[in-house]
């Protein structure tokens, strides 16, 4: 194992990937923010507060900026998981080449870390959150994504042990006892708390375009990351032996 | 006497422990600035000017809201 170069090409894929994303969503998902930051700037002028609209601009220039920023460090950080999954997992993935094995387990991890906790608390733009409840509503989210992440985990294993006995029924077996932790988990945890204020027509454009760009994260991530691997070969140790004869 | 240069390509899927700390580190430290804080990390050295200034909120903002976390 070549530490020191799979940490890197971990980690440059990520901040490579997040930065696309930072970038990608300027595009598609500013529009959608700037419209429900302008309804919030109605309803603060409606309120009788004064805005200062260069200011404003300003502001959020400096904002889509730190979006930008926020990719490449999210990026960063979400491939250092995938790098440890995809260690432990390479050899049980389908695919004839890293960069195929590597598109497949950032497919799963998409839908199992970003789609799943999704569907459960969806992504809102501004103007929809209350602020009172944003401890609450993060904790929620966490809870979400840890049960997910941890049941995947959890089948995974179980998908390994049952190899020697179970080798085809485990494919039906698996994502069944998945699909059951999940549908329990949306029964039992409570819904976000604050009440939709806006079209239901932005909020869904919002939420639509942000699984797109998600989308495209991971399936830039882990075709880097493949990529690089089929380069650096990270899981080969060269020994040099010098034998005398 | 000769000497015989073998190289021998052996192949392992153990990944050193200390990397799976750092990169677990790096995980956590990542999605808690991005995804999370509140003024958390600069209360440590500006104290609650932090809590007021949601720095790191207000800068990550936008990709809080796109990522699916909860914002606002
Ligand atoms: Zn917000």
């Amino acid at each position: 194992m070549k530490t020191v170069a799979f940490i890197l090409i971990t980690l440059v894929s990520g901040a490579i990937a997040g930065t696309i994303l930072g970038l990608i969503n300027q595009i598609l998902v500013e529009p959608y923010i700037d419209q429900a930051i302008a309804i919030e700037v109605q309803n603060t002028v409606a309120s009788g507060e004064s805005v200062d609209v260069d200011e404003l601009v300003q502001y959020r220039l400096w904002q889509k900026g730190g979006e930008i920023v926020a990719g490449t460090i999210l990026g960063t950080s979400i491939s250092a998981l995938f790098g440890i999954v995809y260690i432990y997992s390479r050899d049980s993935l389908p695919g004839s080449n890293n960069k195929k094995k590597g598109l497949i387990l950032a497919g799963i991890m998409f839908f199992v870390i970003f789609l799943i906790p999704a569907l459960k608390y969806p992504a809102n733009p501004p103007a929809v959150g209350d602020p009172e409840t944003i401890e609450y509503r993060e904790s929620l989210y966490t809870t979400m994504l840890v049960i997910s992440g941890f049941a995947a985990l959890g089948v995974a294993i179980l998908y390994r042990s049952l190899g020697q006995t179970r080798r085809e029924s485990r494919k039906i077996i698996v994502p069944t006892v998945y699909a059951v932790i999940i549908a329990l988990a949306f029964v039992v945890l409570p819904a976000n708390p604050d009440e939709i204020i806006i079209s239901s027509n932005l909020l869904m454009n919002f939420r639509i375009v942000s699984a797109i760009t998600m989308g495209i994260f991971w399936g830039i991530l882990g075709i880097l990351l493949g990529s690089f691997w089929d380069i650096v070969k990270p899981h080969e140790t060269r020994a040099t032996k010098l034998r005398t004869i | 006497m000769s000497s015989v240069n073998a190289q021998i390509v052996k192949e392992s899927s153990g990944l050193p422990k200390i990397a799976v700390g750092i990169l677990l580190a790096i995980l956590l430290f990542g999605m808690f600035i991005v995804g999370y804080d509140q003024g958390q990390l600069f209360s440590l050295v500006e104290g609650q000017k932090a809590f007021d200034d949601l720095w790191m909120h207000e800068f990550y903002h936008d990709l809080r809201h796109a990522a699916g976390f909860p914002c606002h």
